[in-house]
């Protein structure tokens, strides 16, 4: 164990989505689920993120920009997906100017389903994507 | 005890207490907005965290630039504790803030550099108080270093009532709180991105975040210098006003860049100035 | 002693004489060049036979009288000042050169003027060491500069082209007249050298001819020959007094009453040569002259003859009011620019303003007065020279392949020209990085007004302690455009390989000597700057640097590591200065981020200039008027109030 786990930075990006999930991950912030206990900062910057947490689905015009917050992310680095969107595309899959979900652009380490997905999961989305970053580490050193 | 020997001792302990200080911090932050925070060790783990990370520096001077921020701010408290002229120490201290500054400037982004361009400013804001400060800790006590202070038998705070309430104030700046967390901020969501610390990334936001460490701990060392007749009751006195800090910090909200260097100058000349005046009418 | 002295006064006419007449290019850099070695070394020839005893005074070799020679050349000067100003239609010169050589000649036939003794004509003392050795030698590597410069000087303005004969020997005219300077004794012989100066920097700031600045080169000739008038004055008045013209008598002690009117005089004299406020403005109109001028006259040399006046006066007038008040225009001067600096974007100007603070700090020091304020001024002379020097210089050059001064075009300096960059840094960090002597210096005069009783020591602290950070914003603005770095292309890259190697020469001389001063600095305050402080000043024991020398030359050390460090990891890491932060936009080619609809953006970043909070303008003219009712007040309390 190191203390990746115990210090996950998160860098949150929102695609083409109705912003429900969005909320629900700020909610993660609040009082009530507080996950800074764990350590987990919403840090809004890739060059101090840890994990890339992404809600909404991948469009034309987002494409270069996911890649280049994932890019500029250094090692190790984990992405997970919020929810149907970002995990498949959800509803908006069929819309003429969407591509899907995010691992079309950048490799997904961890799909949190839902729609919207719940706070719960979103955390316990961040706690296995903590474990990926483990590994991903282990691998690395 | 042998001042050289404090110097090493002050490289060591001030990391911890400063560490600690920005856990404990985070924590009462946490309280007051009704949450429980993370745990006190919580600095520790993210320094260790940053530190083992993969670092892509912008361009080849930045590391070098922010290890000398460290260093330089490290050897400002070490050289006070070690019995270096005092003032002297000011200039070693704006030093390592210049440092920082040209970290983030060299890198030459639009939230770097505004960000730089900030600290700058904040720089400007609260250099001459620290040099009127140090003079005026001088002036009082008629010693020039950290031991002669804390052995002399004039109480320096209860002299320099100015200096202290200003204090209060320039601490803000250095403390990076709001309302004057103009270049960056411990918090994530301010409209500068991170400010100066956009572009760095793995152990170069460690080698920062170890400097304010040492910063903090240099601001204790301050306060130990006006509560010169007792360390304990220094103690205490840092840790009200790292208090109030705090509070301040939760109940306002970022000022502009010309508020700041405005009323700190206004203060420092007024307060400070007008302590250091006073001073000079009666001692002399 | 004497053979030396009159050779560094000739022999640069020597060399300067040859020069106006030669066309070819590789004889001209042949004989600046040499010439300039041989007077490098002899001013280090005449530091070492000097040795470090006390002063010593002597005469012209053969004990020859200089009698109506010094009218002679009064005249002589007035002469070309009259015919020059009339040409252009100026009334004001030739007023006040006229009046100066009335005073000179009605003084020397109602048989007024005393004979001078002969054996001491001239005096040497450390003072005049340490000035002869930077004339000496930062003098002739800013000629050698210069050979280089001026080249692509003259393709920029081809206007000067007939004229460009004449700027060496002027440069080798004001060399001999600085070295006279420095070394005379005599009151009457160094008002002669010193109305040479003011002549050649006349000459030198209106070299383009154009109208503007023939303006300038006018306002500065003005202002000037005002403070000479103020000289010329003092000496109608000390030439009644027992050995008033004798600069070391009169200045041995405090002045009595009777002496005061003339310090007060002098010291008029000496605030305009240093452009301390209100007399600033000439100054920043000498930044139109060519840059080996600035570096030469208005940094390092001529305006450095005001503050050693001063600094001469240190002891006479240090107690009284004329000596306080002396001090407060400096030090307010110091405020005052410092303020103006921070909103000013051309470079050339910032270190014009940056001169005069420090001038200003200089003047506040001999104003005061003490031993230690004796060697806080020296300390200043020497680190300001040399590293003010190199950032002329470097700018200069800067200019040349830029062609520009604006500091917002130095933009990724670091990138497009490395090696300046460096030398720039190797400048600024001279001018107010923590180990370097200016901000020791500074730091010991807090020590020093520390002492001083009253309000004016905690006012001399409030305007040091404020003064001080500003200069620590505008260098620090400055020193960001130079340290930045972004994608450069192949031909941007190219420039710097046009610098000439006369300018690489100078610079990097410079640059070394920056280092190694600092790094001695224990050495040069123990063995040169120490003892004269503490000659100006008997009585004192104190130490005069607070601090251990070996903690200098460890943050020396320490400082240098940092570009040792940086240099290994330019030549180790990846990385890649496009990779910044534009919130997950492309950044590509030369510093742009792609736009939301196609295409791209440049980045462009500008410095703040303090805009709605200080106002240059205003604040400037704020502080001709303080610093005019302070100087009005000074001549007031000398020549009338004789306090």
């Amino acid at each position: 164990m190191s203390f990746f786990s115990r210090s996950p930075w998160i860098l949150h990006y929102d695609g083409s989505s109705c912003n429900g999930c969005d909320i629900e991950v700020l909610a993660c912030l609040t009082p009530l689920y507080d996950v800074e206990r764990f350590g987990i900062v919403n840090t809004g910057n890739p060059k101090h993120a840890d994990i890339l947490l992404v809600t909404g689905s991948v469009n034309e015009r987002n494409i270069d920009i996911i890649q280049n917050l994932y890019r500029q992310m250094p090692d190790p680095k984990v992405v997970v997906a919020v929810g149907a969107c970002a995990c498949s595309g959800g509803i908006f899959a069929r819309a003429y100017n969407v591509q899907g979900g995010i691992d079309k652009v950048v490799p997904v380490d961890v799909y949190v389903p839902g729609c919207a997905a719940r706070p719960e999961s979103i955390i316990d989305g961040v706690v296995q994507g903590i474990a990926a970053l483990e590994q991903k580490r282990a691998k690395v050193a | 005890m042998n001042p050289i020997l404090l110097a090493p001792l002050f490289l060591l302990v001030a990391p911890l207490f400063g560490g600690l200080l920005t856990g404990v911090d985070r924590v009462i932050s946490a309280r007051m907005q009704g949450r429980v925070g993370p745990p006190v060790l919580q600095p520790f783990y993210d320094l260790g965290k940053l530190l083992q990370k993969d670092v892509r520096p912008v361009n080849p001077i930045v590391e070098p630039l922010l290890l000398g921020h460290v260093v330089f701010m490290a050897l400002s408290g070490a050289m006070i504790v070690g019995g270096v002229d005092l003032l002297f120490t000011a200039f070693v201290f704006a030093l390592a803030a210049l440092l920082l500054v040209l970290a983030a400037g060299s890198v030459n982004s639009p939230y770097s550099f505004t960000g730089a361009e900030r600290e700058l400013i904040v720089l400007l804001a609260s250099e001459p108080f620290f040099i009127l400060m140090l003079a005026a800790v001088s002036k009082v006590t008629g010693e020039s270093t950290f031991a002669g202070v804390l052995a002399s038998p004039e109480r320096v705070a209860p002299i320099l009532p100015g200096i202290v309430l200003a204090f209060l104030l320039v601490a803000t700046i250095k403390l990076r709180k709001s309302p004057f967390d103009i270049s960056t901020s411990h918090h994530p969501h301010q409209e500068l991105v991170r400010g100066l610390t956009s572009d760095m990334s793995g152990r170069l936001i460690g080698w920062v975040e170890l400097a304010h460490w040492y910063e903090s701990a240099l601001l204790a060392l301050f306060v130990l210098l006006l509560v010169n007749w007792s360390p304990p009751l220094a103690l205490g006195a840092f840790l009200v006003v790292y208090f109030l800090e705090i509070l301040v910090d939760n109940s306002t909200s970022r000022a502009k860049w010309q508020l700041v260097l405005q009323s700190t100058w206004a203060v420092t000349l007024v307060l400070a100035g007008g302590n250091v005046l006073a001073l000079f009418l009666l001692r002399s | 002693m004497s053979n030396l002295v009159s050779f560094l006064v000739v022999f640069p006419l020597l060399v300067g004489v040859p020069l106006a007449f030669v066309t070819r290019g590789k004889v001209r850099n042949a004989l600046v060049v040499a010439g300039g070695a041989v007077i490098a070394l002899a001013s280090l020839a005449t530091a070492i036979a000097f040795g470090n005893g006390s002063a010593v005074f002597f005469g012209l070799p053969g004990d020859l009288e200089p009698g109506l020679a010094v009218v002679a050349a009064e005249a002589a000067i007035a002469l070309v000042v009259i015919v020059v100003s009339l040409q252009h239609g100026r009334r004001l010169a030739p007023v006040l050169a006229t009046a100066q050589l009335a005073i000179a000649v009605w003084l020397e036939v109602t048989g007024r003027m005393p004979a001078a003794d002969p054996a001491r004509l001239f005096g040497f003392d450390r003072l005049s060491m340490v000035m002869v050795l930077i004339v000496g030698i930062i003098g002739t590597l800013i000629c050698i500069h210069a050979l280089g410069y001026m080249r692509d000087y003259q393709r920029t303005y081809p206007q000067t082209g007939g004229r460009r004969q004449a700027f060496f020997p002027l440069l080798f005219l004001f060399l001999s007249s600085m070295f006279g300077l420095v070394t005379a004794n005599h009151l009457p012989l160094l008002l002669v050298f010193w109305e040479v100066t003011t002549l050649c920097s006349f000459l030198l700031i209106g070299y383009t001819r154009t109208g503007e600045t023939i303006g300038y080169a006018f306002r500065a000739l003005n202002m000037n020959l005002f403070g000479g008038l103020g000289f010329s004055l003092a000496i109608v008045l000390l030439a009644a007094q027992p050995d008033g013209l004798d600069l070391a008598r009169l200045t041995a002690g405090p002045a009595g009453a009777a002496l005061l009117p003339a310090i007060a005089l002098l010291a008029l004299a000496g605030l305009t040569k240093s452009a301390q406020l209100p007399f600033s403005s000439w100054l920043l109109g000498a930044m139109y002259a060519p840059s080996p001028t600035s570096a030469l006259l208005h940094s390092s040399t001529m305006v450095k003859a005001g503050v050693f006046l001063l600094l001469r006066l240190s002891p006479a007038m240090a107690g009284s009011a004329v000596g306080n008040l002396v001090a407060f225009t400096g030090l307010l001067t110091f405020l005052f620019v410092s303020f103006v600096a921070t909103t000013e974007q051309n470079t050339k100007m910032v270190l014009a303003y940056s001169t005069i603070g420090s001038l200003g700090l200089i003047v506040g020091s001999a104003g005061v007065g003490g031993a230690e304020l004796a060697w806080v001024a020296v300390m200043l002379i020497i680190f300001h020279a040399v590293a003010k020097s190199l950032l002329f210089l470097v700018v200069g050059t800067l200019e040349n392949r830029l062609y520009t001064k604006d500091m917002e075009h130095f933009d990724a300096l670091l990138s497009r020209m490395p090696r300046l960059s460096v030398l720039a840094l190797a400048g600024i960090a001279g001018m107010f990085i923590a180990p370097f002597g200016i901000v020791l210096a500074k730091w010991s005069a807090i020590r020093a007004f520390l002492e001083v009783p009253g309000w004016q020591g905690a006012a001399f602290v409030v305007i040091l302690a404020f003064g001080s950070a500003l200069t620590i914003f505008y260098w620090g603005k400055l020193l960001i455009k130079v340290l930045s770095t972004q994608a450069v292309d192949a031909y941007h890259r190219s420039v710097e390989d046009r610098v000439t190697g006369f300018e690489w020469f100078a610079e990097l001389s410079h640059a070394v000597l920056v280092v190694i001063l600092a790094a001695s600095l224990g050495l040069l305050s123990e063995s040169i700057v120490g003892p004269y402080a503490r000659g100006l000043f008997p009585g004192g024991t104190g130490a005069l640097l607070h601090l251990d020398p070996a903690v200098v030359s460890f943050m020396v050390l320490a400082v240098l590591f940092l570009p040792a460090l940086a240099l290994w990891s330019w030549r180790k890491s990846a990385y890649d200065v496009n990779d910044f932060y534009a919130s997950g936009r492309t950044t590509n080619g030369e510093h742009a981020i792609a736009a939301a609809l196609g295409g791209t953006r440049a980045v462009t970043l500008r410095n703040y200039y303090l805009v709605g909070v200080v106002n240059g303008e205003a604040v400037f003219r704020a502080g001709i008027v303080v610093c005019g009712a302070l100087l009005t007040g000074m001549i007031v309390a000398g020549v009338v109030l004789r306090a």
